[in-house]
């Protein structure tokens, strides 16, 4: 009951915080419509072709923007972090009672709310350009994303904390963000690629949530993909929540 | 550790000093008690004692401040107090719990302002505190309540609804006091409370601890301002190296040092060396001597043996130009303890606070 509401408090005092800077909740909308104006056109010509069975270009196009936005989304949480880090906010945080899991879980329930309403935001927007929406399976897609959301956010947290310096985080998370989102075939699909680059994405967890995005944007809710990658996700989502909080309880401003 | 008064390293008091009972008695309630604290922390060429075999009780209704330079150890010392670290060995008691086996329950119990501050500067004075309270687990309308006791008790009325990033620096700080204190804690730990603040806010936050004390709260600071020491807090540890060298209130500390008076006869006056004996065989006298023009007295007591002084003076016809007294402080306590003034040992004198 008292994780509740310290988890309840603690994700109103983030969204309040994002909400209080409009430039924030700009960008996180404005991002994924340009992906769709500028770069989606690019995809037309290859409607029918391999990697686009049939349809729209889009249907295979927005589950891998959808991920994109979920991975941008929790990778913002360790600037966050380090901030408050310089500012004393964790270490104010850490005297109190307050349960450290609460403290990450607030974090990750702010960014995952900052990728669920631009993400509809960018379905409805699609819709009419030629996306063809599976409403059931894409509110089970939005639940898959929200967890890489919240693995990304607790393990951004948790690098923060470890890094304690934001060129060091940026480094990081720069540096990782390429080969993540590449190998996880966001932009295009990796079947387009030679075999050595499928193997290789198998060792992406990121890999797993988008195969499974695009099967359940299909209306495919029941394939060995979507609960591979519900498994994949919620291994990495736990994993990563289990590190930040061991981060904050031990972090060192 | 625990009667109140303090022998030196060095062995022993000075001779002839007056050593004041202290102001508290074994068996009195005790905030704080540390024992034999450790804490080292990996650096360059081998680990860094930071903390070195740490011995203090806290009363329970004083305000207490840890003096010393940067790199003492204050800091450390404080972060174990407070849970926000582990300690390598020793027994910390915290408003009577063992920290290292029971830091919930005492974090329940203190309230701590950090060097930093601490408050989200993208929510106003008030949401901070409210926030604050619930995190205590403070119901919705007490937490209200209790804001508003410290928006009047702090003064910050006129700003709390303000986003906190537009406050000026004795703003922030208060309202990072009222946040340490929204929960009523036992204890008040507070890291440098005044680093940085104008003379007037920093007299300003003298006075509304004095007041938390007179509630009955507990109030430990750090400080390497030896007016904060001296003037703010009941009794004083000076920490020096990751060790406590001396620790009392700091009257009594500062009473086992002479003060020092510097006398100019009038010009062309002979006897100067018949006078300085004469100085020297008075009962509060410890030390007179001839530097120069000048007669320099080393006194027990200020008050009563400047009279005693011009008593003298008057008696042998001594026309006198001019007089200076220099009180002891507790730099020169500092000093005797570790052959370093307070003031040359500086950011630069040791390794860096641990952070």
């Amino acid at each position: 009951m008292t994780f509740l509401l310290q988890t309840t408090l603690l994700a109103r005092r983030r969204i309040l915080e994002t909400l209080r800077q409009p430039i924030w909740v700009f960008m996180g909308l404005s991002v994924p419509l340009m992906y769709l104006a500028l770069f989606a056109p690019l995809l037309k010509p290859l409607a029918g072709g391999p990697g686009f069975p049939g349809g729209s270009v889009l249907d295979v196009f927005v589950p891998g923007i959808l991920a994109l936005m979920a991975f941008g989304s929790g990778m913002g949480a360790g600037w966050i972090v380090i901030g408050e880090l310089e500012s004393g906010v964790i270490e104010r945080l850490r005297v109190t009672p307050a349960s450290r899991l609460a403290l990450v879980l607030g974090t990750i329930l702010r960014d995952v709310l900052m990728f669920v309403v631009p993400a509809v935001l960018v379905l409805v927007v699609a819709t009419p350009f030629g996306f063809h929406p599976h409403w059931a399976g894409l509110a089970i897609l939005l639940g898959l994303l929200a967890l890489l959301t919240a693995a990304c956010s607790a393990a951004s947290a948790a690098l923060g904390i470890t890094l304690k310096q934001i060129g060091s985080l940026a480094a990081v998370v720069t540096g990782l963000q390429l080969p993540l989102t590449l190998l996880a075939g966001v932009l295009l699909p990796l079947s387009l690629g030679p075999g050595w680059l499928q193997g290789l994405a198998h060792v992406n967890p990121m890999y797993y949530a988008v195969e499974a995005a695009r099967d359940l944007a299909a209306g495919n809710l029941a394939s060995a993909t979507v609960a591979e990658g519900f498994g994949v996700m919620g291994a990495a989502a736990l994993l990563a929540i289990w590190w930040s909080t061991r981060a904050y309880r031990r972090a060192m401003a | 550790m625990g009667t109140g008064s303090v022998t030196p390293a060095g062995g022993g008091p000075p001779p002839g000093s007056v050593v004041v009972g202290p102001t508290w008695q074994p068996g009195a309630a005790c905030a704080v008690r540390v024992t034999g604290l450790r804490k080292a922390f990996p650096g360059k060429g081998g680990r860094v004692e930071a903390l070195r075999g740490v011995d203090l009780s806290v009363p329970a209704g004083e305000i207490y401040g840890f003096l010393g330079p940067n790199g003492a150890g204050k800091t450390t010392a404080l972060r174990i107090l407070t849970t926000l670290l582990r300690a390598d060995a020793g027994e910390v008691v915290v408003a009577g719990l063992d920290v290292g086996s029971h830091p919930a329950a005492v974090r329940r119990r203190i309230g701590y302002v950090g060097q930093r501050g601490g408050a989200d500067i993208e929510a106003t004075g008030r949401e901070n505190l409210v926030l604050q309270g619930r995190l205590y687990g403070m119901g919705r309308h007490e937490t209200e309540r209790r804001a508003d006791e410290l928006i009047e008790l702090l003064d910050l009325g006129s700003f709390c609804r303000r986003i906190a990033r537009t406050y000026s620096g004795g703003q922030r700080r208060r309202l990072e006091v009222a946040l340490g204190i929204v929960h009523r804690p036992d204890v008040l730990f507070l890291d440098e409370p005044t680093l940085g603040l104008d003379p007037q806010n920093r007299a300003n936050l003298w006075d509304q601890l004095r007041r938390l004390r007179d509630t009955g709260t507990t109030v430990l600071l750090t400080t390497h301002y030896l007016d904060e020491a001296d003037q703010l807090s009941d009794r004083v540890a000076i920490i020096d190296h990751g060790l406590v060298v001396a620790e009392g209130p700091p009257e009594d500390l500062r009473g086992r040092y002479p003060a020092g008076v510097t006398i100019t006869p009038r010009p062309g006056f002979a006897d100067l060396a018949t006078v300085t004996a004469e100085l020297g065989r008075e009962p509060l006298v410890r030390e007179a001597r001839i530097d120069g023009e000048t007669i320099r007295v080393d006194l027990d007591s200020a008050t009563t043996g400047m009279a005693a002084i011009f008593d003298l003076l008057r008696a042998r016809g001594v026309e006198v130009q001019g007089v200076s007294l220099r009180e002891p402080s507790l730099d020169d306590v500092f000093l005797h303890e570790t052959g370093r003034s307070l003031r040359d040992a500086g950011p630069a004198a040791t390794e860096a606070i641990a952070s």
